[in-house]
């Protein structure tokens, strides 16, 4: 803001009117700021030890050498929908857009979110090959919001990899809604391709629907 | 276009948005935090949205930037990488880029001491020293088995520790994903960096040398981001975000920040764009 501008803002306003104003703006600036402040700093061993199992499992389906590519998929698929919130994640991934899908839209969308999803993640998992997952500690943003912290390591992995996972609950029972490598969240970073991808398509969802059921990009998916 | 648009430039920016439509009393964008706050939206959803969001003014450039890089990337960059993978083993891989990390040690003491962490910039000093000595020029990270871990450090993140904002997101042919902070830091990091400046920079045969295995070695190194940006709905998208999401990472770690993320239970409170036109 130029000062001239600022000037003019402020010149307009009566001192008293402003005073209330930026009291009430402190007070819930400062109310909303302190709950993560005061809330990030204990460690959560339930969901630790959840991370540990869950995440773990996963990881061995894929490094199993004995199990043939059609049922690492199968038991894959097991062990994701125990370690994750697939319908939470499902319409976390449509940002903006999960308010206006239609219920059409999201009965399509669902499935075909899951099948690029497993495959997207086995591929991304597979390329490291990791073997040994080692949780290091863990973060309480707030009750029942915890981020786990890990490494994997082994197999084709020479320096330990350090891996967050997101995970919610309330304490008895948890699931990954996240994944965190090298500062990425996956689940962000594939929000903002999905409504990219939709906003591009003038507000279409079954564009984006249709891309994934062909494959990423399109002529450059892998699959 | 100045380095400086994005400290200046997106200062203003976002001031002029606050001050639109502004009334007698606060400008309107406060006025919808107060009322959001009061209504029970997640002051923490704005925030967040806007920090893994880019300041995206040039997209329309920028894609065609990345456009055109990938396409080089393709017919060059990837087959040369690919053969390099291809002929030497992970493990010979490692000691190069090794070696190639190590070159670069001079430069992150430089900015842990900027950073004001005397106390890692020895430890990284040290590192260097072993590694380049015990370690040979860097082949073997025998600092590591020392307890002196990697600490990475450079000056686009020096900035962002100092407060400085990243500005504008830019697509550089050859250079990548990029912001005005970040583009204003590579070029300190490259003409500051004293391994260049004392052993030898782009007008020796070593500084030539280093450049090709670098360029090489990073290209492989990131080779599954480039797989995974197959699979990606909108790439260029992809990228920014994951670019954007990394560097915000590595800056507030240096600066010792919380993490601010969205909620899940609730899709962001923006509303979608018109429905196209049948």
């Amino acid at each position: 803001m130029t000062g001239k501008t600022m000037q003019s803002t402020f010149s307009t306003r009566r001192p008293t009117r402003r005073g209330a104003n930026a009291a009430l703006l402190a007070f819930f600036g400062a109310a909303a700021m302190a709950v993560p402040a005061l809330a990030q700093s204990a460690r959560d061993p339930g969901a630790e030890a959840f991370v540990q199992t869950k995440a773990e499992r996963v990881i061995a389906v894929l490094a199993d050498k004995k199990q043939s590519e059609a049922q690492k998929k199968q038991v894959f698929r097991q062990a994701v929908d125990e370690l994750a919130d697939v319908p939470k994640i499902t319409n976390f991934v449509l940002g903006k857009y999960a308010r206006t899908i239609t219920p059409d839209q999201r009965a399509r969308f669902t499935p075909v979110f899951r099948a690029y999803a497993e495959n997207v993640y086995q591929s991304r998992i597979d390329d490291y090959r990791g073997e040994q997952l080692k949780v290091t500690g863990s973060v309480v943003r707030k009750p029942g919001d915890v981020i786990v912290n890990t490494t994997i390591s082994g197999g084709q992995i020479t320096q330990p990899l350090p891996v967050s996972w997101r995970v919610l609950g309330n304490g008895q029972t948890w699931k990954v809604v996240d994944v965190q490598f090298k500062g990425i969240w996956l689940a962000i970073t594939q929000q903002q391709d999905f409504v990219s991808t939709i906003d591009n398509a003038g507000g279409n969802i079954d564009v984006l629907i249709n891309q994934l059921q062909k494959g990423g990009s399109g002529s450059s998916g892998r699959r | 276009m100045s380095v400086f648009l994005g400290f200046e430039g997106l200062g203003v920016q976002r001031s002029r948005a606050q001050n639109v439509g502004k009334g007698a009393g606060l400008p309107v964008r406060h006025w919808m935090l107060l009322a959001l706050v009061c209504l029970g939206v997640a002051k923490s959803d704005l925030v967040w949205a806007q920090e893994t969001s880019a300041s995206d003014p040039f997209e329309k450039a920028n894609r065609a930037s990345f456009k055109f890089s990938m396409g080089l990337d393709h017919v060059i960059l990837a087959p040369i990488a690919h053969g390099y993978m291809a002929v030497t083993p992970h493990g010979v891989r490692d000691h190069v880029s090794a070696v190639v990390y190590n070159l670069g040690e001079p430069n992150t003491v430089i900015n842990l001491v900027l950073q004001g962490k005397p106390k890692r910039a020895m430890r990284s000093t040290t590192r260097f020293i072993v590694n380049s000595t015990v370690g040979v020029l860097g082949l073997f990270d025998v600092a590591a088995k020392m307890n002196l871990p990697r600490r990475d450090a450079d000056f686009g993140q020096t900035f962002g520790v100092w407060g400085a904002k990243p500005g504008a997101y830019l697509y550089v042919p050859l250079m990548g994903p990029l912001n005005v902070r970040d583009g204003v830091g590579r070029a300190l990091d490259i003409v500051t960096d004293p391994v260049s400046l004392y052993v030898g920079g782009l007008d020796t045969d070593f500084g030539k040398a280093r450049t090709g295995v670098t360029i090489v070695d990073l290209r492989a190194a990131t080779d599954p981001a480039f797989q995974a940006l197959k699979d990606a709905s909108d790439p260029y998208v992809t990228t920014r975000s994951a670019y954007t999401q990394y560097r915000e990472a590595s800056v507030r770690e240096a600066a010792g920040e919380a993490e601010v993320l969205p909620d899940f239970d609730a899709p962001p409170p923006e509303a979608p764009p018109p429905a196209p036109k049948p």
